[in-house]
């Protein structure tokens, strides 16, 4: 059983990893389409897109929408405001490749728990595609 | 043509699907009664100018009384225009309490009460398209003399009906078989069919399909439409789809293979339809432009509209972001040649992909908007309109081979063709994502 940490909502959570992102050099923008879903957070640096996706509860929601990210972003993460990570989440996320972060409340920190593999499974064409989306939304500091 | 394809009539912006892989793809269309009385100058333009030379049906759409009257007003509690014209063709039993009180088995005791209705629903079908048809402008286009003269009549009629549950069905079955009696007795030159609405749990209810077989058996119907609540053949357990494989050659069986039509079918269906099965269940499937091949009777709303490709050996819509996943994931994006060999060549894909796989992306090409939602804004995407078209000129050419496909080809092949969509795609998406092409060859099979 997983307990989040006390008074954090979903907004507070995206804007927690946009700083940690941010501080790390990547560009970050919120809300980004991708085929009809939305990718809470993509982060980019240089010519490398990161794809987030931040749940409070139901990671594994959490997770199918990461599948969708699968065909633009070279890596996926999914992040989460748990004390404690899930066995299932971990094994879920190693076997398909993606990181976890996790927001720490207590001491105000993000940090890895998994990084993530390289995604393999781009489709160029599409990625084309979501590169022009992106390019119509601003950055977030 | 295929002598098994039916297609839906729903808005008019959809006209021009009617024609289209070709203008004799369709063996007839099926239009709504709500419809039928609120446009009738249109639909009968529709009749001339698109589908002439199709067969007609008029649903009559009846059931829509039995229910909450909450699903036929707007939020103001007044009834939709479209359902008002349609009540007042069929006289007081339905205007007397519509938009107020859902018609009970009880408002239907009396004979004489029931034959006006009868009366009026059957000219309504019989009269109200046609006599347009012959004053329309349209008409001095057509020569009506290859139709002996006249305007084209309905194919058939249909008796007024209502929505049978487990539940509820022993008080509407003797209503509903007492309504197709009466229509039977006004018969005169167009064949009468019956209608059944049933809900699912109806199918695995033998005893009950067998006591409704028996009571129509009873009548001198033409055929039949039928219509199962909800039933998406592609989610379906295997005891539904054998119930509705039953249900059909029993109506079949009452005098010698009858009509029976699926109101609402997916390409389960359409196999269904094959002459080559030891006994066809349906003679034919209806499905309209992209949608209807499974439909709630009760009404639901819709969502966000979201661009899908028919992936024809899955015989599914797939939202794009899957189909493009599992297609790419299977190396079928590789180049164009391959794209046809292994997922289609239809014209509408040979066009889009023009040599370029690349060019699948337009199956899911969407504009972003901002849309508000909650307390701010939120970007949204949208299939754009060529989109939208992409998409189901795809689905209709592959239905169109699909029912040609039922109707010609050896029960070796159809079953061929289930266990490779099985085959192919069972290590990319998993059993249970190909586990309805399986069930659908074990229903066929007995």
């Amino acid at each position: 059983m997983m307990t989040t940490t006390s008074t954090i909502c979903e907004d507070d959570l995206i804007q927690a990893i946009t700083a940690f992102f941010s501080k790390n050099g990547y560009r970050v923008r919120h809300e980004v389409p991708n085929m009809g879903q939305s990718i809470d957070l993509a982060a980019t640096k240089n010519r490398w897109i990161t794809a987030v996706e931040a749940k409070l509860h139901d990671w594994t929601r959490g997770l199918k929408q990461c599948k969708a990210h699968e065909l633009v972003a070279d890596y996926i993460c999914i992040a989460v405001a748990t004390q404690n990570i899930s066995d299932r989440l971990r094994d879920q996320a190693l076997l398909n490749g993606y990181g976890i972060i996790r927001w720490d409340n207590r001491k105000s920190v993000c940090q890895w728990i998994e990084r993530p593999k390289r995604n393999e499974k781009v489709w160029l064409a599409q990625r084309r595609q979501f590169s022009r989306n992106l390019r119509g939304i601003e950055y977030v500091e | 043509m295929s002598s098994n394809h039916w297609m839906m009539f729903s808005t008019f912006a959809e006209q021009r699907h009617f024609v289209y892989p070709t203008r004799d793809t369709y063996h007839g269309i099926i239009l709504n009664a709500n419809m039928a009385a609120h446009a009738p100058d249109g639909i009968a333009r529709f009749i001339l100018t698109k589908t002439y030379q199709q067969r007609y049906i008029i649903d009559p759409m009846t059931h829509a009384f039995q229910h909450d009257p909450r699903h036929i007003t707007d939020s103001e509690g007044t009834v939709k225009r479209s359902i008002m014209k349609m009540a007042q063709e069929y006289g007081e039993l339905i205007t007397n309490n519509l938009g107020k009180r859902p018609l009970l088995p009880s408002m239907l005791k009396d004979e004489g009460e029931c034959k006006d209705f009868v009366e009026s629903c059957l000219n309504f079908q019989k009269s109200h398209i046609s006599q347009r048809i012959e004053t329309s402008e349209d008409a001095k286009y057509i020569n009506f003399d290859e139709q002996d003269g006249t305007a084209p009549k309905p194919f058939a009629l249909i008796a007024p009906y209502f929505y049978m549950k487990e539940a509820t069905a022993s008080l509407w079955l003797d209503i509903n078989v007492k309504l197709a009696e009466l229509t039977v007795k006004q018969k005169e030159d167009i064949p009468i069919f019956g209608m059944l609405v049933l809900s699912q749990g109806i199918l695995l209810n033998n005893t009950l399909v067998n006591k409704i077989v028996e009571k129509f058996k009873s009548i001198s119907l033409d055929g039949f439409l039928i219509w199962i609540d909800d039933l998406n053949e592609a989610l379906a357990e295997e005891s539904h789809l054998k119930g509705l494989i039953s249900l059909g050659r029993k109506l079949r069986a009452i005098s010698g293979s009858k009509q029976v039509i699926n109101l609402h079918g997916g390409y389960f269906s359409v196999l269904a339809t094959s002459e080559k099965l030891s006994v066809s269940a349906l003679s034919g499937v209806c499905h309209g432009p992209e949608f209807g091949e499974y439909r709630a009777v009760i009404p639901v709303g819709g969502g966000i509209p979201i661009a899908r490709y028919y992936i024809p050996l899955l015989h599914q819509r797939i939202r794009y972001r899957e189909a493009a996943a599992i297609l790419n994931e299977m190396g079928f994006l590789q180049d164009a040649r391959t794209f046809h060999d292994k997922v289609c060549e239809c014209p509408e894909c040979r066009n889009t992909i023009d040599n370029n796989p690349d060019n699948f992306t337009l199956f899911g090409e969407s504009n972003v908007k901002l849309v508000k939602r909650g307390s701010g804004l939120a970007r949204m995407e949208y299939p754009t309109p060529r989109t939208k078209l992409r998409c189901l000129q795809h689905y209709l050419e592959r239905k169109r081979i699909e029912y040609e496909f039922a109707s010609t080809a050896s029960i070796e092949q159809l079953k061929g063709d289930l266990n490779s969509g099985c085959e192919q795609f069972k290590e990319i998406i998993g059993l249970d994502q190909v586990s309805h092409l399986e069930t659908w060859q074990q229903c066929l099979g007995d």
